[in-house]
């Protein structure tokens, strides 16, 4: 056998082998991942939204909502909100009243920021009691005129959050992400 | 010092090129045909062949610098800054432009750390460093007192 | 052929080769996971899994491989294990999975498994290749472990997640960011680079 049929035949072996394990390895993960993706989304919608009966998805423009409903009359809308943050994308559920103007949760899906600094956004060590607190902080917040932040002080009105001290890049990225999403997301639902 | 700043622009190259092409096999190829499962091994395949292909380019146009980065020239394929890059683009949802940006960005870094890494080590040369340090050792560190001093301009913009 | 023993393929790893401290290898996912011990750990354990699964197969089929085509065959071989182990990682375990982020693909790029197959797996039997791959595979857990650890003692102050230093200890915070890598892994280069001298004098 010449050696460039060689190198044809054993290659295209290795790649279609490759190809075999991973097609069935394929079959049997991605449910699993899936159901976990849902897990996490369902657990990020719970904290985002208040008490509700039920919970429908709408596409509008740019936007994906979950309704929550309560005696058929909707409460509350969620979305995603994505933006950078310090080091990394920041994504984010946010629920709000149906007229936009407080928050009812908003929780972080995903963070890559700098650990023991921008990641005490969701999880702060030194506050045994309540390592959430700055996430919690959006609950029942207003949103006009917009969000704002304050530093090593405690907030004196109703549309402003404290930020976190050494991590007030990562503090502000929330409050910018959430501004602009809201926003567009009420555009869009409006529309 | 030189062949730093080339390594450096061998390695853009690559970076850049590499992080288009996955960008479009991604979204043209693996996406649309539901294959998402073979994202590493068809990226990895594209840099190894990128760089091969940088690899025989130099040999042509400058043997001198060809037999200056020798060895480490091949061993572009496993720096993990090229399909980090690449993987980073697809995870941070990119578009084309975007991904262009991050990695002419990504390169233009790589290429500064390394000139500077190549002109600190060079005045090491007339340094006394303790025995236990000597080499890779007293290297990791320095890596270590940079990394510090570039973390000092993030987030000034 | 080398005559020595075969265990001595496995204890090699362990510290004379060790390819982290002693032939630098695989440097770049042993610098940027090693925040947490377990975060260490975990990608020890990948990288190993994937290092005995490529040097089982490339052993196998080191008569066949044209040796043109061998780099890309191994990595596409490699490759296909590092999706495994991703996959597996990204079902079972999530959290885990999640902190890794894209260091588990890197794994594809390490030099130490490709190293290693070029090496050695390649020309040697399968017996072998498999002791010298579980021997490499410690080695680097080993380091990611140790150097893991001390990273997250100092710059977290838990280890495992749990709280191991007193009260008023203050954390190190840059012991958590990337420069800590750096400073820690040249340390314990240092002291390995020290142990050896002394124990040949």
């Amino acid at each position: 056998m010449s050696n460039s049929a060689k190198i044809i035949i054993v290659l295209t072996v290795i790649t279609l082998f490759s190809g075999g394990v991973l097609a069935l390895l394929d079959n049997f993960t991605a449910p699993k991942i899936k159901a976990h993706q849902e897990e996490v989304k369902n657990r990020a919608l719970r904290a985002a939204l208040p008490d509700n009966d039920r919970v429908q998805e709408l596409t509008k423009g740019d936007y994906r909502f979950y309704a929550a409903y309560r005696d058929n009359e909707i409460v509350a809308l969620a979305f995603e909100a994505s933006g950078g943050g310090y080091q990394s994308e920041l994504r984010l559920m946010v629920g709000v009243t149906p007229d936009f103007n407080t928050i009812t949760g908003a929780v972080i899906l995903e963070q890559v920021e700098t650990p023991g600094l921008g990641t005490k956004i969701q999880e702060d060590p030194a506050n045994k009691e309540n390592p959430g607190w700055f996430m919690g902080q959006f609950t029942g917040l207003r949103t006009e005129p917009e969000i704002s932040y304050v530093k090593n002080e405690e907030p004196g009105n109703d549309h402003e959050v404290r930020a976190i001290t050494g991590a007030t890049i990562s503090s502000k990225a929330v409050v910018n992400i959430l501004n602009e999403h809201i926003k567009k997301a009420e555009a869009a639902w409006n529309e | 010092m030189d062949s730093a700043f080339s390594m450096g622009i061998a390695v853009t190259f690559v970076m850049v090129i590499a992080a288009m092409v996955t960008w479009l096999i991604y979204y043209l190829v693996l996406v649309p045909f539901n294959l998402k499962i073979l994202e590493y091994v068809s990226f990895i395949l594209v840099i190894a062949s990128l760089v091969q292909l940088v690899e025989m380019f130099i040999r042509k146009v400058s043997k001198p610098l060809y037999d200056a980065l020798g060895i480490f020239l091949p061993l572009i394929t496993t720096n993990c800054a090229i399909l980090g890059l690449a993987l980073y683009a697809i995870l941070n949802e990119y578009n084309f432009l975007q991904t262009l940006a991050y990695a002419v960005g990504a390169g233009a870094g790589f290429t500064l750390a390394l000139v500077i890494m190549a002109g600190i080590r060079e005045e090491l040369e007339l340094v006394e460093v303790p025995r236990s340090f000597k080499g890779a050792a007293i290297t990791m560190v320095i890596a270590g007192s940079l990394a510090l001093a570039f973390m000092g301009f993030a987030g000034l913009i | 052929m080398n005559k020595k023993p075969a265990i001595q393929e496995f204890i090699k790893g362990l510290w004379d080769e060790n390819p982290v401290l002693v032939q630098l290898l695989g440097l770049c996912p042993t610098l940027a996971v090693t925040v947490s011990a377990e975060n260490g750990l975990a990608m020890g354990v990948a990288a190993t899994f994937v290092l005995v699964c490529s040097s089982f197969l490339i052993s196998l089929l080191r008569n066949v491989i044209p040796n043109q085509v061998r780099i890309a065959s191994y990595i596409v071989i490699i490759a296909t294990f590092v999706t495994i182990a991703d996959r597996f990682l990204a079902a079972y375990t999530p959290d885990i999975s999640k902190s890794l982020g894209p260091f588990i693909p890197l794994i594809i790029v390490n030099c130490m498994i490709l190293g290693r197959q070029e090496a050695f797996a390649s020309k040697n039997k399968l017996g072998r290749a498999l002791l010298d791959a579980l021997g490499m595979g410690a080695g680097f857990t080993l380091a990611l472990l140790v150097l893991s650890s001390v990273r997250e003692v100092l710059g977290s102050g838990t280890w495992f997640g749990m709280d191991v230093m007193w009260a008023s200890f203050s954390t190190w915070k840059v012991m958590s960011l990337p420069p800590g890598a750096f400073l820690t892994l040249g340390c314990m280069i240092a002291a390995a680079n020290w142990i050896n001298r002394r124990r040949q004098t």
